[in-house]
């Protein structure tokens, strides 16, 4: 279904189109981005500064360009999707050779004022281009296995660089991504469960080579793997950060300790306090209630992406909706799991709440083509 | 699959007849099919969203779950972030005999530097410069501003040192917990408790290795992570060793002395129970080894252990005790003792002349030089060797310190008659003031060899039995009349009360490059108290000890080594637990007129 086909009577047009926003998802994203200034005010031991006045100042500009992405038809940034795909491989490429080292990688170029990460970028150019893949291909043609390994091309070469950086965390979320947008354009399921066989296969096979001479991972690999599944035992080294935030959340109860109360986050235990642990300030003074309901607002957001693709029956904006949601839906989980001692460490922000110019512009962003995607939905009869 | 054909063959047909276009049905069939595909399309996307929808759904109760379950949980108490690697204390503490600390750790931090991490590396030299004014400020200037990664600035800060460091506000100036260690009593013990050093040092913690002493002897037991960090117990009492230091210094001074050392030993266990050695140093921070040829001349050379002397006529007492032991002599048989004593081209002389004979106490009292030699030669050369061997003056001494290793007795090349007859008073024989301490235990404690030993010990310990019990109680009333008979060579060192008995020993020093000086001579006291019950062996060295005294320049320890041991046995009896009493008749009986 090309636009050209779009009733485009029925599709609103010039600044009346704000009044046909996702309104209440739109309100839902600055709920939770209110949580996040609530938050990094707390751990800044009651403070604006120094994180949560610049990070109100971000979200209004993320909510400015979530607009102004939103006025531009979808069936413009369909067409742009492969732009897109190929300046985030472009910018990965530059960051290899110019970017600039922060915390022993390398993921930021810069360019003039700004600091980007070309990752972060990739997320969304990678749900664009398999979108706009999966429009084009003609449907029959899905899970031919020639038309299979185009878009798995696609997903691994950007993971590859990034994961080069080397960023771990990022690397698998887009693979996961990526994957769960080819399950939902309606790959056969097969080749899904070969890769997952696969996997299973490959993760008992390192298990078991632990200690042969044919061990398939370095030793201190394993003690990596040890501390996850155990961090007790290793409280003071790489099991710290979960052990303090396990803490935190433990001592947070199930009603918390009250805004601005909470010790471990502010008493300096935790390390990237305003960052990716910032999850545990909020457990801690708000207790199980508050992370609950941060949860709550999480899921709503991934609900109306989700019904949003459902009424739209252009395939790129029902799929591209869908990726977006699937990233954003990712990202928190990981987040959550990972401070909570469900994943192992890997470095993924609380989407919206942790401190971080970078990742917030880009989620905006996403936002913005999941509301124009609204705003142009075909409508009426087909 | 069955599929619909586009144009079925009868409906055509039938079309045909009725004059319809054919074409409409393939049409139509061709929406149908269109429609189909749609709607299998989109049950497939349906059912498709519908599995990530629950899975997002699981997703979310896991992690609800666990939300769940961590506020359910027991808050641990917080605890405080450790720089890296936690240190645990590992060198374990030297005590002395009664538990007192001699040696122990403590946590203090290095100073490192990151050059790369410098704002104002210049400014942060000048300002290290000021808090450690040994420092060479242009070097570290240009370290600094190097392009290295990592340097060491100081390797113990104390903590005023450490807050002025950090208030200088220097990002790139770093520092690293580690543990030292710390001899809380400074010089005390010095020489026993020897010193250590930082070996593998790293920014979170350090390596201390011994490097002397009992440090160094016993450094894999120190740190042996089997023992749990018990301390090391000592046979030093801490309170001796401090009031011997202070006698002996006190001494040194007035005697004019370059050096001295004392060794108190327990006669029965073999225990040291003080060992000093002067001049000393601080173990906290010990000097640089000596350079040159003569380590004595280093205040960490240990004179009681390292220094291996000809310690002169306090030998004489075990020609007698032995000629006694063999039954060739007793105490009052007559020597001929005209000299000098001519043997082959050598002869020996006496500092005066006693007259044509002595008998055996006499000959000690007195020390003769001939009737020694007399003695010595009726006992033998073989038998005497035996003997000394027996006592541990062949050999280095067991004691556990790093440097009696290296303390080899001199000893003759052959052990022949006129070497024995020379040995017999302690020349042509070189040995520790431990090895004499050990011999003299011998006579005190009635025969018996000992080990003489650092560490506390619970009970007597007694080696072989090397003298009958009558030849050690006549060698100790000997020993006692030097001191209490009017012409003693040793009439200085009494003690009332305390009932001393002893024997002097002044040795000329050998120069060099051969010979002997005539007016260089260490001076040694060896004593033995309380006589009534010997339990403690002194033995005292002054090196080059000169004083003025009664019109005369002296050197002879009768006027040097034994004042010094008198008064230092004066103090420490009472802190060793001893009380004065009263002379035993049976010693009081024994007098030189009685023959």
């Amino acid at each position: 279904m090309s636009y050209l086909e779009y009733n485009v009577k029925h599709v609103p047009s010039g600044p009346r189109k704000i009044l046909f926003l996702n309104w209440p998802l739109a309100l839902l994203l600055g709920a939770v981005a209110s949580v996040g200034f609530l938050m990094l005010y707390s751990v800044a031991g009651g403070s604006f500064s120094p994180w949560a006045e610049p990070q109100m100042k971000r979200f209004a500009a993320g909510f400015v360009i979530m607009l102004f992405v939103a006025m531009v038809p979808i069936w413009f940034w369909r067409n742009l999707a492969v732009v897109a795909y190929a300046v985030s491989i472009a910018l990965l490429i530059a960051v290899e050779f110019f970017g600039a080292v922060g915390m022993g990688a390398q993921r930021w170029i810069e360019l003039g004022p700004l600091r980007l990460q070309p990752s972060e970028l990739m997320k969304i150019g990678l749900v664009m281009i398999l979108a706009a893949y999966y429009d084009w291909l003609p449907v029959k043609k899905t899970s031919r296995p020639l038309w299979v390994v185009i878009p798995v091309l696609i997903i691994l070469f950007p993971t590859a660089l990034v994961l080069n950086q080397p960023d771990l965390g990022t690397a698998i979320l887009l693979l996961t991504a990526g994957g769960l947008l080819m399950f939902m354009a309606g790959v056969h399921w097969g080749y899904f469960a070969v890769v997952l066989a696969a996997l299973g296969a490959l993760i008992t096979a390192v298990f078991q080579s632990r200690g042969t001479d044919w061990q398939l991972l370095k030793d201190y690999q394993f003690r990596r793997i040890d501390t996850f599944l155990d961090p007790s035992s290793d409280p003071l080294g790489a099991g710290y950060h979960i052990t303090q935030s396990k803490i935190a959340l433990g001592s947070g109860g199930w009603t918390g300790r009250g805004f601005m109360q909470g010790t471990q986050s502010r008493l300096n235990f935790l390390p990237e306090k305003h960052t990716d642990f910032i999850f545990t300030t909020l457990a801690e003074e708000f207790g199980f209630v508050g992370a609950f309901s941060l949860l709550g607002l999480y899921a709503l957001i991934i609900f109306f992406c989700i019904s949003s693709a459902l009424q739209n029956r252009d395939r790129f904006a029902s799929l591209m909706t869908l990726g977006i949601a699937t990233t954003f839906f990712l990202f928190f989980a990981v987040n959550m799991s990972m401070v909570m001692g469900l994943a192992p460490v890997v470095g993924v922000p609380l989407p919206l709440v942790s401190y971080g110019g970078s990742a917030m512009l880009i989620l905006m962003l996403g936002f913005g083509l999941v509301q124009s995607a609204h705003v142009h939905r075909p409508r009426g009869a087909a | 699959m069955i599929r619909t054909p586009l144009r079925p063959l009868a409906r055509i047909l039938e079309a045909r007849q009725k004059g319809e276009n054919p074409d409409a049905i393939e049409r139509e069939n061709i929406r149908l099919r269109h429609e189909e595909m749609r709607d299998k399309l989109r049950v497939r996307a349906e059912q498709r969203l519908l599995l990530l929808g629950i899975m997002f759904f699981c997703a979310f109760m896991v992690i609800g779950a666990r939300m769940g379950d961590l506020a359910a949980s027991e808050p641990a108490e917080p605890r405080a972030a450790s720089g890296g690697a936690s240190i645990v204390a590992q060198r374990a503490d030297i005590v002395d005999r009664k538990g007192r600390i001699l040696a122990t750790n403590m946590e203090t931090h290095s100073l490192y530097a990151h050059p790369q991490q410098m704002i104002e590396p210049e400014r942060a030299a000048e300002e290290l410069g000021k808090i450690f004014p040994e420092i060479d400020v242009a070097d570290l200037k240009k370290r600094f501003t190097s392009d290295r990664k990592f340097l060491w600035v100081r390797k113990k800060l104390s903590p005023e040192q450490k807050q002025a460091v950090h208030d200088i506000g220097e990002p790139g100036l770093l520092f690293g917990p580690r543990e030292m260690r710390l001899y809380p009593n400074g010089p005390i013990a010095a020489h026993v408790l020897g010193g250590t050093r930082f070996g593998q040092e790293g920014v979170h913690s350090a390596e201390v290795v011994g490097t002397a002493g009992i440090e160094r002897f016993y450094d894999d037991v120190l740190r042996d992570p089997a023992r749990e960090g018990a301390p090391l117990e000592l046979s030093l009492d801490l309170t001796i060793q401090a009031a011997a230091e202070k006698v002996l210094y006190g001494g040194m001074k007035i005697m004019n002395a370059k050096g001295a050392a004392m060794v108190l030993m327990d006669a029965h266990s073999g225990e040291i129970v003080s060992l000093a050695s002067l001049p000393d140093f601080d173990p906290n921070d010990r000097p640089l080894p000596a350079t040159g040829n003569d380590p004595s001349i280093s205040p960490l050379f240990n004179r009681a252990v390292q220094g291996v002397y000809e310690l002169g006529s306090t030998f004489k007492i075990f020609a007698s005790a032995q000629a006694l032991d063999l039954g060739l002599v007793n105490p009052s048989t007559m020597i001929d003792i005209r000299g000098p004593l001519k043997w082959g081209k050598h002869k020996i002389r006496d500092f005066h002349n006693y007259g044509r004979e002595l008998d055996v106490t006499r000959i000690i009292v007195k020390s003769s030089n001939i009737g020694t030699a007399r003695l010595a030669q009726m006992v033998g050369a073989t038998r005497q060797k035996e003997f000394l061997e027996q006592l541990g003056f062949l050999d280095i001494t067991p004691v556990e310190l790093q440097e009696a290793k290296r303390a080899k007795p001199l000893l003759p090349p052959n052990w022949s008659e006129l070497s024995a007859m020379t040995i017999s008073y302690g020349h042509g024989i070189s040995t520790s003031p431990l090895h004499l301490a050990a011999g003299y235990a011998a006579i005190a404690n009635g025969g018996y060899t000992v080990k003489p030993t650092l560490l506390r010990q619970n009970s007597a310990k007694y080696g072989p039995r090397v003298l009958s019990a009558q030849a050690a109680e006549a060698s100790r009333a000997m020993l006692r009349l030097v001191v209490s008979h009017p012409d003693g060579t040793a009439n200085f060192g009494d003690v009332p009360g305390y009932g001393v008995a002893g024997k002097t020993g002044t040795a000329d020093k050998p120069k060099p490059t051969g010979g002997y000086y005539e007016d260089k001579v260490i001076a040694t006291f060896a004593s033995i108290f309380p006589i009534s019950d010997p339990k403690y062996v002194l033995v005292l060295v002054l090196d080059e000890p000169e004083i003025h005294a009664a019109g005369e320049l002296r050197r002879t320890a009768g006027w040097t080594a034994v004042p010094v041991a008198a008064e230092m046995i004066e103090r420490l009896a009472p802190l060793l637990g001893l009380r004065p009493a009263i002379e035993p008749a049976s010693l009081a009986g024994i007098t030189l007129s009685s023959n």
